[in-house]
């Protein structure tokens, strides 16, 4: 039945399913195989228990080596020392809709792609996810959709009073606010005891500003304007700048305990997955 | 008016405009270009950068010259240039512009054209008022005359209306017209005579006393082309197997030469012959060789190089296969196959004559090479009279021999015979069938040699007398003459003294037979006979340039026996006369050329004293280098905004997806509508198809209806069928499609040819075609008008007797066994072919119901069916598929179901 004809109420099945939670879980995927595939203790992923197979056990869970002794089937467990409930933030705004070529995702996709399919690592593992400005928190491997579609109602800034206190919080965004302002929000997340990470996310543009010649730039989502007589003369200037700027958020991080680091929206996204989870991950 | 060399510009005043230039260099140099806008999020870091480069944009230096370029172009351009500008015709006021337009102005009249072009455009810059004087009588048949006076503008329009006429000039009347011309406008003028340089009549000084006449009337300048031959082909002499043309020019210093082009109907050169004029010549032979067959398809001759109308020659019948009458006396057994008076003379000359049959008088009422009686006696009478007068008007008279003649001899006969006529060879003879003896010297047959199997038994003899021996073209080998000649008046009479058929001599089975026939008719004096009054319309006209056209409105028939001593005119233009006849055979033409009646081409005399003489051709006119140079400015202004659109990001930056999405819009647009869908796509899997009916609601259904279907069959049978295609008929290869689904709308059109083709073969080859009238069970009122254009669209189709589906029909078992075969709307009658046809397993290629089934089927996207069965239920929609995999089935498997799966369960069903 190769060339069969597409049956075509698949659509309402597949319907259930948007785009970026399929591709998040992708995404997530690799991740947890890079991680799991080494046989080898892991850093962070303590030995917990043995315990019975149950039926609904992935059967890659399955301990082999254990379960030969005996007739039985044993799921291995292990303990991971993490956060219970990490608080995820993806900016939002018109600048993190702004893309400079049709061929890359904008920066607001690839955050998105981020936040879920961090959440579905955190879902694999049993933690829950929150999302500022939301009263509820996520759990279970089911409630990846139901995350995809709270996404656009989260909070505008990340403040939000009911994250508990400890808990861990992954900030997305492209962080081009003044630097005091991120000071500011960090600061009282940190003041809470609640531990995280920043993620800049910027378009490659962002960073090496490659246009030419003579150049009115138009602020997003700011009454803003710059004439540029020659932008090949202040790319040295712009990239010092930004540097800088990087420099004032990694130091807005560190100051808090926090961590920074930066992605690129023509990256993959899987690296920068990785590297978040990676600062999950060890307690 | 301003010269520069060759150049000339006509406002040179504008050219002031040139040094303020510099001044356009320092404002794009100080102003610079408009700014790019670029979005760009990060741009606080942008905010406050310090000066790094003071310098500010500039333009670059190739926009710069662009723009300059542009400028100076600009102002070149409208200061009217002129590239190699005419003197104008000297003197004062208005100009008068004398032009040859007869036959002689056809090889080089686009440079005459350029040079009386040239004289105008001189008179619009010096603002003169020009008038034309043509010297050909006009096409209307008016007489020869000046215009009125009118602007340069005016006049070039006037200009380029005119074409060489496929007649001679008047130069005596143009003098008159000068005349009439001058009495209107005194006072000072100046002329210019584009002039062939001929003498157009047979004898007189008129084109000298013309040159006088304008000469007297203000300066003349001539303009007069160079060294050229001018040449006349007259029609050819028609000899036994050539045609011989003959070319007239007038005399040359140096030795030149000219081919003549033999051409058929459709245009094809078939044959052709040079001729050299050596210095000073006025004529050259040549002759054309041409078997007789291919000189029948010759219909005109033409001069190379191109002579118009007077170098081209329309060949009518008389030169072409000569007309031959055959009559024998009882005309209802003459074509009797082997026995036939008629019957060997018909086949020895079809291939080489043009046969006509009927009775003397009749044949005689058309023109006539030569006529053939064949055992038939002359009464006397009118038709005597008629055929004497016939032959003694150069008619060539062939009789045989034969029973009735050798009873009733006449006089129209080469000599006096024997009553009774001479056998040889017979029960009751002993003499022995003659052979042929050679033929003599002097004789028509001389040459042919007689084959040794032709014996003559019977024939009529001649009385003996003195002139027998030299009336004697042919004889036995005993001496007595087989054929026999005379002449009479211009014409001959020549009597075989045989029959034309095998009956007296095998002369009739021979090649021989073949060779002295078409020797007779190569001898006759062409054409002969009285053509009447009869007016002959105008066909078709040559033009100047030798090239047929309609004829004009002024064209006048002429009397059938007055064409050859017509003499081209505005009246008569050359070209084809007769009348038009279906089929086209029928059509009766006779040709009328210009150069029969032209005399010899003679040079005219010098030009008058005082005239300044220019020669035509060669020289480049003047050119109007204005409107380019604007045109180039124009160019380079576009080349410049769309630099700066580059220049400011509104194009550019996707210009490349732009590019390639226009394409492909393109593409899309120039594609007609699905033919996305090459053949090898439809190839690869088993598929349905359904027929497009333009109607995008009802396509939408079928495909739907077949994709439901194709779903269907694919889950419960193990058949695998692909997406149905939409298939239009003469357009996509409809071999791979089992099934053609077919909704018939009221208003279809019936299919053309194309279309009613690709079904019957798709028919033909096995395929089944569902038609869906889509109104049963609802009376009239879901798709009227249905029925009516059921018949429009398959009256073309080859569809065989149809009957109601039987019982036992395989379409009700091919899979499920069924009753009823409902659609959307159930209860109405289904039609199959009545016959079973073996070719293709029995298999309908038809199946015609009104059942809707496609909507029955449909399946949207979320998997239910759009549209509610009626009466309804969900038994009639499962029906309704079940209907749809018997189809499928029966159009995968044609009957093989049939007789096999289903035989127990029949037999079992029979038992209870």
């Amino acid at each position: 039945m190769t060339a069969s004809v597409i049956v075509p109420w698949a659509e309402s099945l597949g319907a259930a399913l948007p785009p970026l939670v399929v591709q998040a879980e992708r995404v997530a995927s690799t991740v947890m195989q890079g991680v799991h595939g080494r046989r080898r203790p892991g850093q962070g992923d303590a030995f917990w228990q043995f315990r019975p197979y149950l039926p609904g056990d992935a059967a890659a869970r399955v301990d082999w080596r254990q379960s030969a002794k005996s007739d039985r089937l044993f799921v291995r467990e292990t303990e991971w020392e993490a956060a219970q409930t990490v608080a995820l933030w993806c900016q939002g705004g018109e600048a993190m809709a702004w893309r400079s070529e049709r061929d890359l995702p904008s920066k607001r996709t690839r955050a998105e792609l981020l936040v879920l399919a961090l959440s579905a690592l955190l879902f694999r593992g049993g933690e829950r996810v929150r999302l500022f400005g939301l009263p509820r928190a996520f759990s279970g491997r089911g409630a990846l959709a139901a995350l995809a579609q709270s996404l656009p109602r989260q909070a505008v800034v990340p403040e939000d009073g009911r994250i508990p206190r400890h808990a861990r919080a992954v900030l997305i965004g492209d962080f081009l606010a003044p630097l005091e302002e991120t000071r500011h929000r960090v600061a009282a997340l940190a003041a809470r005891s609640i531990r995280g990470h920043m993620l800049q996310v910027l378009d490659p543009a962002e960073e090496t500003l490659p246009f030419t010649g003579r150049i009115r730039f138009e602020g997003v989502g700011l009454p803003e304007e710059a004439l540029v007589p020659r932008v090949e003369g202040v790319r040295a200037l712009y990239e010092e700048r930004l540097a800088r700027h990087r420099e004032g958020l990694a130091a807005i991080a560190s100051g808090s305990g926090w961590s920074f680091a930066t992605h690129r929206t023509d990256q993959p996204p899987e690296g920068a997955l990785l590297a978040l989870h990676r600062r999950l991950a060890p307690g | 008016m301003w010269q520069l060399g060759p150049l000339a510009f006509a406002a040179p005043w504008l050219l002031l405009a040139l040094p303020a230039l510099p001044l356009l260099w320092w404002l794009l140099r100080v102003s610079p270009p408009a700014p790019r806008t670029q979005s760009f999020p990060a741009i606080r870091l942008l905010r406050d950068l310090p000066p790094t480069e003071e310098t500010p944009h500039r333009t670059p230096w190739w926009l710069l010259l662009l723009r300059l370029a542009a400028a100076a172009l600009l102002v070149l351009g409208l200061a009217r240039p002129v590239w190699q500008p005419q003197a104008g015709g000297g003197g004062d006021g208005p100009l008068l512009v004398a032009i040859d337009d007869g036959w002689a102005a056809a090889p080089d009249w686009p440079a005459r054209a350029a040079a009386a072009a040239g004289a105008l455009d001189a008179a619009t810059r010096e603002g003169r008022r020009v008038a034309l004087l043509a010297t050909a009588p006009p096409a209307n048949g008016e007489a020869v005359a000046a215009t009125a006076l009118m602007p340069a503008e005016e006049a070039r329009a006037r200009l380029a209306a005119l074409r060489p006429r496929p007649w001679a000039p008047d130069h005596a009347a143009a003098i008159t017209a000068l005349a009439a011309f001058r009495a209107a406008h005194p006072g000072p003028l100046a002329t210019l005579w584009v002039t062939d340089g001929l003498e157009h009549g047979a004898e007189g000084e008129a084109a000298a006393r013309f040159g006088a006449a304008l000469a007297e009337a203000g300066p003349l300048t001539l303009a007069r082309a160079a060294a050229q031959p001018l040449r006349i082909l007259p029609p050819p002499r028609a000899e036994a197997d050539r045609l011989v043309a003959r070319v007239l020019q007038a005399p040359m210093t140096a030795p030149t030469e000219a081919t003549v082009l033999a051409r058929t109907g459709d245009g094809r050169a078939i044959a052709s012959a040079t001729l050299a004029f050596p210095a000073g010549a006025t004529s050259a032979e040549a002759a054309l060789d041409l078997p007789i067959e291919i000189r029948n398809q010759v219909v005109r001759l033409d001069l190379e190089p191109e002579a118009g109308a007077a170098g081209t020659v329309l060949l009518d019948e008389r030169f072409r296969r000569r007309p031959v009458g055959l009559s024998a006396a009882v005309e209802t057994s003459a074509d009797a196959p082997l026995t036939g008076d008629l019957f060997y003379l018909d086949r020895a000359l079809g291939p080489y004559a043009e046969i006509r049959r009927g009775t003397p008088e009749a044949l005689l009422a058309r023109r006539l090479a030569v006529l053939v009686l064949a055992d038939r006696e002359v009464p006397e009478g009118r038709e005597r009279e008629a055929l004497t007068r016939w032959v003694e008007e150069g008619g060539t008279l062939v009789r045989f021999a034969g029973p009735r003649l050798a009873e009733r001899p006449d006089p129209l006969l080469p000599v006096a015979l024997r009553a009774g006529e001479r056998q040889l060879g017979g029960a009751l003879s002993w003499d022995r069938p003659q052979t042929l003896a050679p033929f003599p010297e002097g004789s028509p047959f001389a040459g042919l040699v007689p084959p040794a199997e032709v014996t003559i038994e019977r024939q009529v003899l001649a009385e003996p007398s003195p002139r027998l021996t030299e009336r004697s073209w042919a004889r036995l080998s005993d001496g007595t003459p087989l054929v026999t000649a005379v002449a009479r008046g211009k014409g001959r009479i020549v009597l075989f003294h045989v029959t034309a058929n095998a009956e007296w001599s095998s002369l009739p089975l021979s090649g021989l037979f073949v060779d002295m026939l078409r020797r007779l008719v190569a001898l006759s004096a062409g054409v002969q006979g009285a053509e009447g009054e009869a007016p002959l319309a105008p066909l078709e006209i040559l033009d100047g340039f030798g090239r047929l056209g309609p004829a004009p409105p002024a064209a006048a028939p002429i009397p059938a026996n007055r064409v050859e001593e017509t003499v081209a005119s505005p009246r008569h233009p050359p070209g084809w006369y007769g009348t038009a006849g279906q089929p086209e055979e029928a059509t009766w033409r006779r040709a009328l050329n210009l150069s029969a009646h032209l005399p010899p081409p003679r040079p005219a005399a010098a030009p008058p004293q005082g005239a300044r003489v220019e020669t035509i051709g060669g020289v480049p006119g003047e050119r109007d280098l204005g409107p380019w140079l604007l045109a180039l400015a124009l160019l380079l202004l576009v080349a410049d905004l769309l630099v700066s659109l580059v220049q400011r990001g509104l194009v550019g930056v996707q210009w490349s997806r732009r590019a390639r999405v226009a394409a492909l819009l393109m593409f899309a647009l120039a594609a007609p509508a699905g033919a996305q869908q090459a053949d090898g796509a439809a190839a690869i899997a088993t598929r349905l198809g359904y027929i497009v009916t333009g109607d995008t609601q009802v396509d939408e259904v079928s495909r739907l209806g077949l994709l439901g279907l194709s779903d269907f069959v694919n889950r419960r049978t193990a058949a695998a069928l692909a997406e149905p295609h939409p298939v239009v008929p003469g357009r996509d290869d409809l071999s791979f499609y089992p099934l053609l689904y077919w909704p018939v709308l009221a208003e279809a059109a019936q299919p053309d040819a194309a279309t009613a083709a690709a079904l019957n073969g798709f028919m033909r080859n096995g395929g089944i075609i569902l038609l869906d009238t889509r109104d049963e069970g609802s009376g009239d009122g879901m798709n009227p008008g249905a029925r009516a254009a059921l018949r429009r669209v398959t009256r073309d189709l080859a569809v065989p007797p149809l009957a109601p589906v039987p019982e036992d029909h395989v379409l009700k078992r091919a899979f499920y066994l069924l009753q009823d075969l409902p659609g959307r709307y159930a209860g109405g009658q289904v039609w199959v072919a009545r016959d079973q046809d073996r070719a293709n397993d029995s298999v309908s290629p038809v199946i015609i119901g009104g059942h809707d089934w496609a909507a029955a089927w449909a399946m949207d996207a979320r998997g239910q069916n759009p549209y509610a069965t009626i009466p309804g239920g969900a038994r009639q929609r499962i029906l309704a598929y079940r209907f749809g995999v018997n189809l499928v089935m029966y159009a995968l498997t044609g009957n093989y179901k049939g007789d096999q799966v289903h035989v127990p369960a029949i037999l079992e069903r029979l038992g209870n």
